[in-house]
């Protein structure tokens, strides 16, 4: 499968970067390319300019300093889940990071590019050949959702394995752009929207991730059901950090909306509870509240929604046990 | 536009015209004859066009020719060294890891490059880092003993 046609560029600076990409707004930036290469065979993207972040200097890096922990967006996974702090102190992060596709993807897939995907959908991530026998669909073009079987909306799914831990450790990132740089809440990037499902800002680029202290401070795991367990997308994916201190729990899911969702409801239920076997299973009937499950991908709703509950009942066990 | 590239493959520098959207993959087989390296699934999932770039396993199939200028590339075809066969293909050889063999060049080069990073890996390790090579001949079960048996792990059979 050739991949079609765009000019490319590879800036040697962040600044030169987003020069690029306010001059050109339909540019797309390339970190380890193992997600945007794969859309643009499928003709689902097809940028008119690519802009290789490969040559960009320092921003391959995890750094300790005041309890923190800074990630380079450009971290390969491999060297996120490898640095001993991270195994050590941040299991749900790598977790999460050493279940992302193969151990190709790991060395090749970046943590800011995993981070940055696109969204999924059983009617997008396919061949144009594959795509011929309906109409284009929206995420990729055309006018209409096929799942929703409405226009002008998209329901992909949001499927990265890395979002869930880093929102449960409350991390936030550095965006740099045209009009400066900004530190914002993780959460705050995801727009919610299937189409477009990131807001960075016009000309901004991802460069940074920071993880507070308190993240290393509390039990945390992420746990992860896909079709094929060695490498795949996750069915659903839910991350669970709780405070040895305070009691406080934090949850966030993966593949279940056209963003990771954390499940404030739920958490909020949590508080001030102890762990016990009651507790842990009357979360089964709240979890899948706070999503909305679409059918973007082959699995049933009732499926996802069962294994919500597991996955994220499993976690709360394994926090109980203060592991 | 066409640009001229220069790539260093197997200790040997090579320069290319290539167009920014052709794969390594492509540049690897048709532009260099370099075929030892398949082209499979194309799209990241089975493994087969693995190569080593400054030492780690890259797809191929996902990695813009472009962007492997200044790596060190190493093909299934740059291991043998004078004739002679790195261990890790002698331990395939003599213990059966193949089968119709067209999925082995890239599981061993995946191979070098876990045995790289970890020389004595444990068998759990080795399958969970080689999930990522397919073989539709099934033939799982001897990849991982040809590559522990190379790895000197099972008792320094190798």
């Amino acid at each position: 499968m050739r991949l079609p046609k765009f000019d490319y560029r590879r800036p040697e600076s962040i600044q030169e970067a987003c020069a690029i990409l306010l001059e050109q707004p339909s540019a797309k930036v390339m970190a380890g390319g193992t997600d945007l290469l794969v859309n643009m065979k499928h003709r689902v993207e097809t940028p008119s300019t690519i802009v290789s972040l490969k040559g960009l200097p320092d921003l391959d890096f995890v750094r300790k300093a005041n309890g923190e922990v800074r990630l380079g967006a450009l971290t390969p996974l491999k060297r996120v889940y490898n640095d001993p702090f991270v195994a050590e102190k941040l299991p749900a992060l790598a977790i999460a990071a050493s279940s992302v596709g193969s151990y190709h993807h790991q060395t090749m897939g970046t943590i800011g590019g995993n981070l940055c995907q696109q969204t999924r959908c059983k009617y997008f991530n396919q061949s144009k050949w594959w795509r011929s026998s309906r109409p284009i669909c929206f995420k990729a073009g055309g006018e209409q959702c096929h799942v929703a079987k409405k226009e002008h909306v998209c329901y992909s799914t949001y499927c990265g394995d890395v979002a869930p831990a880093l929102l449960v450790l409350g991390a936030e990132v550095i965006l740099t752009g045209g009009h400066g740089i900004r530190q914002v809440p993780l959460e705050e990037v995801f727009s919610g929207e299937g189409k477009t499902p990131l807001k960075l800002g016009s000309g901004a680029i991802l460069t940074e991730i920071i993880i507070p202290k308190q993240a290393a401070e509390g039990f945390s795991t992420y746990k992860k059901s896909a079709n094929r367990g060695s490498i795949d997308f996750p069915i659903v994916g839910a991350a669970v950090w709780r405070s040895g201190a305070t009691g406080e729990s934090r949850i966030a899911l993966t593949a279940v909306d056209r963003k990771p969702v954390r499940a404030r409801q739920l958490e909020d239920f949590l508080k001030g509870k102890q762990l016990d076997e009651d507790t842990i299973k009357a979360v089964d009937g709240l979890v899948a509240k706070e999503t909305q499950l679409m059918t973007s991908s082959i699995d049933s709703l009732s499926y996802k929604r069962k294994l919500m509950g597991l996955l994220v009942q499993g976690a709360l066990s394994e926090a109980k046990g203060g592991k | 536009m066409k640009q001229a590239i220069a790539l260093t493959v197997n200790g040997d520098t090579y320069e290319v015209l290539i167009a920014p959207n052709q794969t390594l993959l492509e540049v690897l087989r048709d532009k260099l004859g370099l075929t030892g390296t398949k082209k499979g699934c194309d799209l990241g999932a089975c493994g087969a066009c693995t190569v080593l770039l400054d030492g780690e396993a890259y797809l191929s199939c996902l990695m813009l020719a472009v962007d492997a200028v200044g790596k060190e590339i190493v093909t299934i075809e740059g291991l043998s060294q004078g004739g002679e066969l790195h261990p890790l293909q002698k331990s395939f050889v003599e213990l059966g890891g193949l089968q119709c063999g067209f999925c082995t060049p890239g599981i061993i080069m995946t191979a070098k490059a876990v045995l790289e990073e970890e020389p004595q890996p444990t068998e759990e390790s080795v399958k969970k880092k080689m999930a990522g090579n397919l073989c539709r001949c099934t033939g799982y079960k001897k990849v991982v003993e040809s590559i522990m048996s190379a790895s000197g792990s099972m008792g320094g059979k190798q």
